[in-house]
């Protein structure tokens, strides 16, 4: 336990301002080396920690400290880690998930927000940070009609700072482009790391699907928007570079399993991918775990590890450690390299979440598609 | 100008801080005007508003980047081997880029081990001197494909390049002082070897930044050991123009180089001697009078055991 909550809860009775000056002094969750203790102020039945970290229990118990309305639990963290979590209290028999109403930082998803702790040694990086010196690209909304899907569909597309109409670029299609632009500071991103010269000037392709379960699953209908919708119309548009080493798609979560699909559909048509998290279950023998949205993935990569081929000539993967489906990435990182494929895997101490894509982008962007740093002393 | 003893004024980068004006005002070169260089730019090339607020002297971009692409047009030829020869190059760049990295790895764990005074000595000497070696080969194999195309196309043999080649000598002819951007080392040297532009820089004044400082020397050294991809060691790219003998420019070192690593400092100065490594921050210069040092400021070099001192005017 953290040193400080120690000698409150040995105080024989410690009174409520006590416990308001220690609260109002400390950073919660308190992070003492490795040992991370949460802490929960309020009357309740019970407390447990919700973490979604694969390895440790889904809900860890707070303990009531004695004399105190307070509860806590601690639980070791490696160095470097950054996890999301919420509180679970319950009272009179009812279950509240709530965020931890001691600790300021919050990570927002699709599905509503968690609180984030940030262990000993991880810092946000500062790349992902709006830089005044960097140039803002600039978005714009498109529709595309689809042949494939039959409806229009619109799509956000991100031009460089830099861009200029006689120029051409290298096209980057990015799976759940919005939520990426919302909650993994893709604009921001993008603009630093073009103004860094880390990575070459991109027309990024941001598509949202309205049943991505579906439709990012191993879907041939998918593939094809990619090729015969998106493609074209992107070419018919934009200054774009003229060859597949100049296109690249990337996801996270089944956005990866999209990827990959269109890649190992299309394989003349995409030279690189960047690969986050993604939801690449198998099975060896028997039926999957994982439910039914999973069925289709499943079918398509253990098609894929039967008939894998070259899908791109370069991949960058990366997945959190504390995610379950960090065996299934770790499981394919060898068959691509057995393919010739020249992949770069980085793996990182944190879960299946839009903050963990968000920190892996310097090195997966750069990697993808490089820029003139190393050329450029300005 | 003293022909003899032109001067150059070599400073670090323009951002955040300015000290082109201040310098150029120090720098003897006077009020004339000055044809500009800034093909390190690309397509921003000529866009020198900014740059002319700052300075009296009129400035006039020369305008190569823009010339060549115009030549690469006309002549598709001539493109062809142009791109045929940067794939060499890159090529070359690659292998050499391959060996150089387990010789510095060597050559680390070497200056890292314990032993034997003089044992150790000695095979430190010769790990350095592979990489020295090395070096030395990757330029030999540098000047042949620089070789073989100015061999297929030179101003004898291909009448559009002699034209653009003519008219750069006359522009120049204007000038007695030139100002050398910023930017893409790699297309500048490119741009000013292309228009064979080395015999007529030699005579002038010149100021120059960043990329524009490391073309004059007598060889390019490329290093950024903070890439997104992890560090990388420094490679030699080629030659320079030479204008600024025996020193190897580093324009934003403290930027770019881990200065504190005194290990890989004190190798990339032992890999480079005789010449001088002289880090050229933001803020800094360097005045030669042809090629005496006159004046500095804020310039450091690198040393044998991996620090850093104050350049200082002889």
């Amino acid at each position: 336990m953290n040193p400080e909550l120690r000698k409150l809860v040995r105080k024989a009775a410690p009174d409520g301002a006590d416990i308001d000056a220690l609260l109002r002094d400390l950073d919660f969750p308190l992070v003492d080396g490795t040992d991370v203790t949460f802490v929960f102020r309020g009357k309740a039945d019970a407390v447990y920690l919700r973490c979604w970290v694969a390895g440790l229990d889904t809900a860890q118990p707070f303990q009531a400290l004695a004399n105190t309305d307070l509860w806590a639990t601690t639980i070791e963290l490696p160095k470097g880690s950054r996890i999301e979590y919420k509180f679970e209290v319950v009272t009179n028999g009812n279950k509240e998930l709530i965020l931890d109403p001691l600790n300021d930082i919050v990570a927002r998803d699709p599905f509503g927000a968690n609180s984030v702790c940030q262990a000993a040694g991880y810092e946000r990086p500062e790349w992902t940070l709006h830089d005044p010196q960097a140039r803002d690209g600039s978005l714009q909304s498109r529709k595309i009609e689809s042949s494939v899907f039959r409806e229009s569909r619109e799509i956000e597309v991100y031009l460089p700072a830099t861009f200029r109409k006689n120029r051409r670029y290298p096209l980057l299609v990015v799976h759940d482009g919005v939520d990426y632009l919302r909650y993994a500071e893709l604009k921001i991103v993008l603009d630093n790391l073009t103004h860094r010269l880390e990575m070459h000037p991109v027309i990024v392709a941001l598509i949202q699907s309205p049943d991505r379960l579906k439709e990012y699953s191993g879907d041939n209908r998918h593939a094809r928007f990619l090729v015969e919708d998106l493609l074209p119309f992107m070419s018919d548009a934009f200054p774009l570079m003229d060859s597949a080493d100049s296109r690249c798609i990337m996801g996270a979560s089944f956005g990866g399993v999209a990827s990959l699909h269109a890649a190992w559909r299309y394989p003349e048509h995409f030279g690189s991918l960047l690969l986050q998290s993604g939801s690449f279950a198998f099975s060896d023998i028997g039926r999957h775990q994982r439910g039914p949205v999973f069925d289709p993935v499943v079918r398509f990569m253990n098609e894929f590890r039967e008939h894998p081929g070259r899908p791109a000539d370069r991949i960058f993967m990366s997945c959190g450690m504390y995610e379950s489906l960090i065996y299934e990435n770790r499981s394919l990182v060898p068959h691509l390299q057995s393919k010739g494929v020249d992949l770069r895997f980085e793996e990182a101490r944190d879960a299946h979440n839009w903050e963990n894509w968000r920190d892996r982008l310097r090195v997966g962007l750069s990697w993808i598609l490089p820029g003139p740093a190393w050329m450029v002393y300005e | 100008m003293n022909a003899e003893k032109p001067i150059r004024l070599l400073l670090g980068p323009q951002r955040p801080v300015v000290n082109l004006d201040s310098a150029l005002a120090r720098s003897g070169i006077g009020d004339g005007p000055i044809g500009v260089i800034s093909a390190a730019w690309q397509e921003a090339e000529g866009d020198i508003d900014g740059m002319q607020r700052l300075v009296k002297n009129p400035l006039s971009d020369l305008l190569l980047y823009q010339k060549a692409e115009a030549l690469f047009a006309a002549d598709t030829r001539l493109h062809e081997a142009y791109r045929r020869r940067q794939e060499h190059l890159k090529e070359q760049q690659r292998l050499y880029r391959l060996r150089l990295r387990q010789l510095k790895i060597a050559a680390r764990a070497t200056l890292r081990a314990e032993g034997e005074p003089a044992v150790l000595a000695a095979e430190r000497r010769h790990a350095i001197s592979q990489l020295r070696a090395l070096d030395k080969h990757h330029l030999r194999q540098v000047d042949k494909i620089h070789a073989r195309f100015d061999n297929d196309f030179n101003v004898d043999c291909n009448t559009a390049l002699a034209e653009h080649t003519s008219a750069f000598a006359e522009a120049l002819s204007r000038f007695d002082s030139l100002l050398i951007t910023g930017g893409n080392v790699v297309v500048l040297i490119n741009r000013l070897r292309l228009f064979g532009l080395g015999p007529q820089l030699q005579r002038k004044n010149i100021v120059a930044w960043s990329a524009g400082a490391m073309v004059l020397a007598d060889r390019i050294v490329l290093f950024h050991e903070r890439m997104p991809q992890g560090r990388r060691d420094a490679e030699i790219m080629c030659r320079g123009m030479a204008i600024v003998p025996d020193t190897v420019l580093l324009p934003n070192a403290s930027g770019r180089l881990r200065l504190r690593d005194s290990l890989r400092i004190g190798l990339f100065d032992r890999r480079f001697s005789p010449a001088t490594c002289v880090a050229l921050d933001n803020g800094s210069y360097l005045l030669f009078e042809g090629e005496t040092l006159r004046d500095s400021g804020a310039a450091k070099r690198m040393t044998r055991n991996g620090k850093f001192k104050r350049v200082r005017a002889a």
